[in-house]
């Protein structure tokens, strides 16, 4: 190939793909698992199926510390089990413990395990070495330590029962008992090097070693010892890294993947071939995040009024309509619009006004505007036009500055930054909050607290009734939205193509990215 | 010719070191992400100390430096960060991908590239133009172009080959064959347009020379003037051309291997230097090296060899 000619014409397409495999990887990035009823097993007929599915990014480390929870999830999510999990509803169920049991106070978690536990290499999963993967992942540095940093100690008082003693309520914890966090690993051997690559499983899958090649191509076989094994369908699960959306869409033709995420544009072509597709509305949001809203570096942000006017800044239709080409959704929320918090009359909070945005920033005292700079990540790159001109137009200069891709994420928490275009994968309504609001939370580097929302994240917390939680939940988005605390600008969706005979049935509503998701249906 | 074989691969080791030290010290900037990024987005003050210190990152970087180095002199050249894979394995694996694609694409190429470069030469006329013709299309059109139409044809249509992915050979000759074939022909074309030519170029400025009248004067045949003389005379200015074709190939897999899914070298470097994966680049970069002062020692030796006005040792 004549690489000086053609070199030009591939940059682009080169960044695109990887903004769309970052964005891939982030959009599934949280969540909660999938599936009607723990026994229920797959609504499928075909239980000798097998499945080859792509994925944008690789899982690196199955070391139960070191899981993330993107679509890396489909591997380890088969390989080890979890505590619960989350149905495709988004309802939290029953999975390894069959039950679970929170105290009046909210700091003691009791679950107990089910009878037929059994890891890949025959041996019976006992309380201890939940509480072992458990303690472990508490206390090693990695991607989810964090999730257990309300927990004090973790018990195994008998054979089945594990017990969390909590610091204080967590109102995640429960949801991070169905994702990596409650992961249940051998804790024998998780110490050990090789494990990280080639664990000993206790889910519904184990890696076929000679068939997988780390980072490229993960093949699984059903372990029929397995507690719940009829409840996947699949015998054997072949999962292909592949970054590049048309490899994808090319792979799909040519039958080498029965299921993939395509774009909208590819949608027609991949059901003349025979596909079968569908819509998830909602898996991300981009959000324009307001992190200094105390203004510790850029006064004005501290104003409500400026923060009301550069969420009235933007056409979010039109954006949806012109550059996600209508896939996606114009949003002011940062909740998923199939959980609890989400309220559809919010809405039309921030319609595109920016005569009004301008009148605000003057009322503010900001009528000659202000200049901000934001980081240019490989996340923000191709966004950024979009966000530039319409803050421009109300008087706000947005300065650019580029930060290498391995700092996306730095950048964000490096406190350098008032503001920060980010995407980041739906997730549930505390953890949700947890992340944009808490006082360690990703997306609130400058830990700023507002002390109407800790009250009422506190007082859900405490709230036991599912119903009336919803309620707070929903009263704790409108007092986001209201004060304009951020400024979400819409959620970005994903489209499955699944060959014959293989069904997607997620709807958003659960973000992890769960095998369980998928059926046979014939 | 051995001390200078010898003395051409200690500067290439000296040059290697060189060059990964400048790369630790770059990548030193980015320890504090890198170590954000391991620990995702719930990170506490605690436990980017516990992280940085369990990774080393708080001991002075040159001190890093040797001890990666010293590892490496014992064969170690570490684990990935993300990854957990070890370094000399993952990155001999994604070399191997790359180098069959590369290798073979290469063979291919000089074997068209020399026969329609002579033959353009020689015979001149129609068959000259129409390999000026073939050589300029190849020239023009982007490789990406014919992958496209190459796999809509012949992957997704005929079904014949595979669209996407990678055997290896000792796993199975034929689908090895299978998997490389378009990745190849899509390199084969822009390469021998390239070298066809140069070819073509110098042989023609060959068979001009005093040499080959006076050859011919004494009755040696076209056949022997041609082959024997004239190409081993142009061979030296073709095989600069196809070194930098080579590592131009090299980089010019990246995006091949994108488009094929292939789990090549490109594709690791491009990923790992995205993620500031530290070890894999550092393995990476002194691969590389290594293999650029390789190829290069290799060329001047066959050029020497070829033409012994040319020998520099």
């Amino acid at each position: 190939m004549n690489t000086r000619v053609i070199r030009p014409r591939f940059r682009s397409g080169i960044a695109t793909s990887v903004a769309a495999a970052v964005l891939l990887a982030m959009t599934a990035c949280s969540g909660s698992p999938a599936q009607e009823e723990a026994d229920s097993g797959s609504t499928g007929a075909n239980s000798n199926a097998t499945m080859a599915l792509a994925v944008a990014a690789a899982p690196a480390s199955l070391d139960p510390a070191q899981l993330q929870e993107g679509q890396q999830t489909y591997v380890w999510g088969s390989v080890f089990d979890t505590l619960l999990y989350v149905d495709n509803a988004g309802k939290l169920q029953p999975n390894a413990a069959e039950s679970w049991k929170l105290s009046e106070d909210g700091l003691t978690l009791s679950l107990t395990l089910r009878d037929g536990l059994t890891f890949s290499n025959g041996d019976a999963v006992t309380a201890k070495d939940v509480a072992g993967t458990l303690e472990r992942t508490r206390t090693t540095p990695g991607q989810q330590q964090g999730k257990l940093a309300s927990v004090e100690s973790i018990e195994a008082p008998d054979e089945k029962t594990v017990v969390l003693k909590l610091k204080q309520q967590d109102p995640s914890l429960l949801h991070n008992m169905a994702l990596a966090a409650g992961v249940i690993g051998d804790p024998e051997t998780l110490d050990d090097k090789t494990s990280a690559l080639n664990p000993t499983g206790s889910g519904p899958y184990t890696l076929d070693q000679s068939a997988t090649v780390a980072g490229t191509t993960y093949v699984l076989n059903r372990r029929d010892d397995y507690w719940n094994a009829k409840a996947y369908p699949f015998k054997t699960l072949t999962v292909r890294v592949i970054q590049d959306r048309t490899a994808v869409f090319n792979a799909l033709q040519a039958g080498e993947l029965d299921a993939g995420n395509v774009e909208a544009q590819q949608v027609q072509q991949i059901e003349a071939a025979g596909f079968k597709t569908k819509k998830v509305e909602a898996t991300a949001v981009a959000n324009l995040v307001l992190a200094d809203r105390e203004g510790t570096i850029l006064e004005p942000l501290a104003d409500e009024r400026v923060r009301k006017a550069i969420n009235m800044a933007f056409d979010r239709e039109k954006l949806v309509q012109q550059v996600l080409r209508g896939s996606g959704k114009a949003t002011v929320q940062i909740f998923n619009p199939k959980g609890v918090a989400y309220d559809a009359s919010l809405e039309d909070t921030y319609k595109f006004d920016p005569a009004g945005a301008k009148k605000l920033l003057a009322e503010a005292g900001y009528a000659d505007g202000f200049e901000v700079t934001m980081p240019s990540t490989v996340i923000s790159k191709s966004f950024e036009p979009l966000i530039t001109q319409p803050l421009a137009d109300i008087g706000i200069k947005v300065n650019w500055e580029p930060v290498p891709p391995q700092n996306a994420a730095a950048a964000v928490s490096s406190k350098k930054y008032p503001m920060v275009f980010f995407i980041d994968g739906l997730n549930v309504a505390p953890r949700e909050l947890q992340n944009n609001f808490g006082e360690n939370g990703f997306l609130n580097p400058f830990g700023t607290e507002d002390p109407e929302l800790t009250e009422l994240i506190s007082q859900v917390s405490l709230e036991s009734d599912e119903a009336k939680a919803a309620e707070l939940y929903k009263k704790i988005n409108a007092h986001i939205v209201e004060n304009a605390l951020t400024s979400p600008l819409f959620y970005l969706g994903t489209i499955w193509a699944t060959k014959d005979g293989i069904e997607y049935l997620g709807d958003g509503s659960n973000t992890m990215s769960t095998i369980r998701a998928f059926d046979t249906t014939k | 010719m051995t001390t200078y074989i010898l003395r051409r691969l200690g500067t290439g080791l000296l040059l290697a070191m060189l060059v990964t030290l400048i790369t630790f010290f770059l990548l030193s900037l980015s320890f504090d992400a890198v170590v954000r990024a391991r620990l995702g987005s719930v990170a506490t003050p605690e436990s980017v100390a516990a992280m940085t210190a369990e990774l080393g990152f708080d001991r002075p970087v040159l001190v890093q430096y040797f001890e990666w180095l010293g590892g490496v002199l014992r064969g170690d050249f570490g684990t990935s960060l993300f990854t957990s894979e070890p370094v000399g394995p993952a990155v001999a694996s994604r070399l191997a991908v790359t180098l069959s694609i590369v290798l073979v694409a290469l063979a291919i190429t000089v074997l068209i590239s020399v026969t329609l470069g002579v033959v353009a030469a020689t015979r001149g006329g129609l068959v000259d133009r129409l390999a000026q013709a073939a050589s300029l299309v190849g020239y023009i059109i982007p490789g990406l172009l014919i992958a496209i139409v190459l796999v809509v044809v012949f992957a997704i249509n005929l079904r014949m080959l595979p669209a996407t992915g990678y055997t290896p050979f000792d796993v199975n000759p034929g689908r090895w064959a299978a998997t490389i074939t378009i990745p190849v022909i899509v390199l084969v074309i822009g390469g021998a347009a390239n070298i066809t030519a140069q070819v073509r170029g110098t042989m023609i400025d060959e068979l001009r020379k005093d040499y080959v009248r006076t050859l011919r004067t004494r009755g040696i045949s076209t056949r022997s003037i041609v082959l024997k003389h004239a190409l081993r005379n142009a061979a030296g200015p073709a095989l600069t051309v196809l070194s930098f074709e080579f590592i131009a190939m090299l980089g010019g897999a990246l995006i091949i291997e994108k488009v094929f899914a292939l789990p090549g070298f490109g594709t690791f470097a491009f990923n790992s230097s995205l993620q500031g994966d530290i070890t894999v680049i550092m393995g990476i970069t002194l691969f590389s090296v290594l293999l650029v002062v390789c190829i290069n020692l290799l060329v001047d030796l066959v050029n020497g060899w070829l033409n012994p006005k040319a020998r520099i040792f």
